[in-house]
């Protein structure tokens, strides 16, 4: 099934749902600001990530199906789990913590661009996936072939984020 | 199951059960709780609708919160197995979930859900509906 199967539904909408999505999740559960950026910014943004990647996957099922896909450097995933946590900056967090918070952030921005996309529509989320992807991976070589998708690429505090869509 | 007490308070504390499968959103209700300036009881917390019951069954609760997606049992099959109970008919249900679609609060104002509060929240927004269910309750 893919996107342009569904009803009412063109990629200018499926952007702009995601677009507004992300603000809302970032800015008003994480405190945080999102800066959209394109794909020059983004490629420096990730050229200066020491750090290894977390990938974040949220399934979805419904009038159509696909899986959101996070990816963000771990300090990054840090910031944001203690951001919403209301966390002092000298508290640490836990892997699984960390992970469950992350995974918790592709959640509601899956189940935020999907209400926003169709208000007569259901749709069953699976419980995120989290993966540590491996030294020196990036996503800047990562390719997409063979599946539709729909790509944004932001920053928070500098630090970059990719949002993929995938249809199934 | 987990749970904790906040401080005591003088009159006729609420009891809250949290289900959500996330920690991390647990961890954040909780403390949300906590900010609310209301006699808070004892907040209960479960990972999914089956961990709910169990504790609904042993524990006096007088509002639940959950979440909509879980494993195992999810939001809309607990409060289908709370309808069946006449001794929780009025036991305050709020939703609080990424689903904000229009047939799944038709679905849960069929189930007699209170308040449905959709993620992204503000945390002033979970201390409103404490401040409306303690109105409530004190009525």
């Amino acid at each position: 099934m893919s996107f342009a199967k569904s009803p009412a539904l063109n990629p200018s909408d499926l952007h702009d749902a995601l677009q507004t999505a992300l603000i809302e999740v970032s800015e008003n559960a994480y405190f945080v600001f999102v800066e959209p950026a394109d794909h020059a910014q983004f490629a420096d943004a990730v050229s200066l990530v020491k750090d290894n990647w977390l990938k974040v996957s949220v399934a979805f099922e419904g009038s159509f199906a696909g899986a959101v896909e996070i990816t963000m450097p771990e300090p990054l995933g840090m910031w944001l789990v203690t951001s919403l946590l209301g966390m002092q900056a000298h508290e640490s967090l836990e892997e699984v913590q960390q992970f469950d918070g992350v995974g918790e952030f592709a959640n509601m921005v899956c189940g935020a661009w999907l209400s926003r996309l169709s208000d007569d529509c259901l749709f069953e989320l699976r419980v995120p996936a989290v993966t540590r992807m491996t030294a020196g991976w990036s996503p800047i070589a990562e390719t997409n072939a063979h599946q539709e998708v729909i790509c944004r690429m932001v920053t928070i505090n500098e630090l970059p984020m990719r949002i993929l869509i995938r249809a199934n | 199951m987990n749970q904790s007490s906040a401080p005591a308070a003088a009159v006729k504390p609420l009891n809250i059960l949290i289900v959500d499968d996330s920690a991390t959103m647990r961890a954040l209700l909780h403390r949300v709780v906590g900010l609310a300036d209301l006699p808070i009881g004892t907040i209960y917390q479960a990972p999914n609708g089956l961990e709910a019951l169990k504790i609904l069954e042993t524990h006096s609760v007088q509002a639940v919160f959950t979440d909509l997606n879980m494993p195992v049992m999810n939001g809309m099959q607990l409060l289908r197995e709370m309808a069946k109970r006449d001794s929780w008919k009025d036991l305050l249900r709020i939703i609080i979930s990424t689903d904000g679609s229009k047939l799944r609060r038709e679905e849960a104002r069929e189930l007699n859900v209170n308040l449905y509060v959709e993620k992204p929240f503000r945390p002033e927004v979970v201390r409103d509906v404490l401040c409306q269910i303690a109105g409530a309750q004190s009525v």
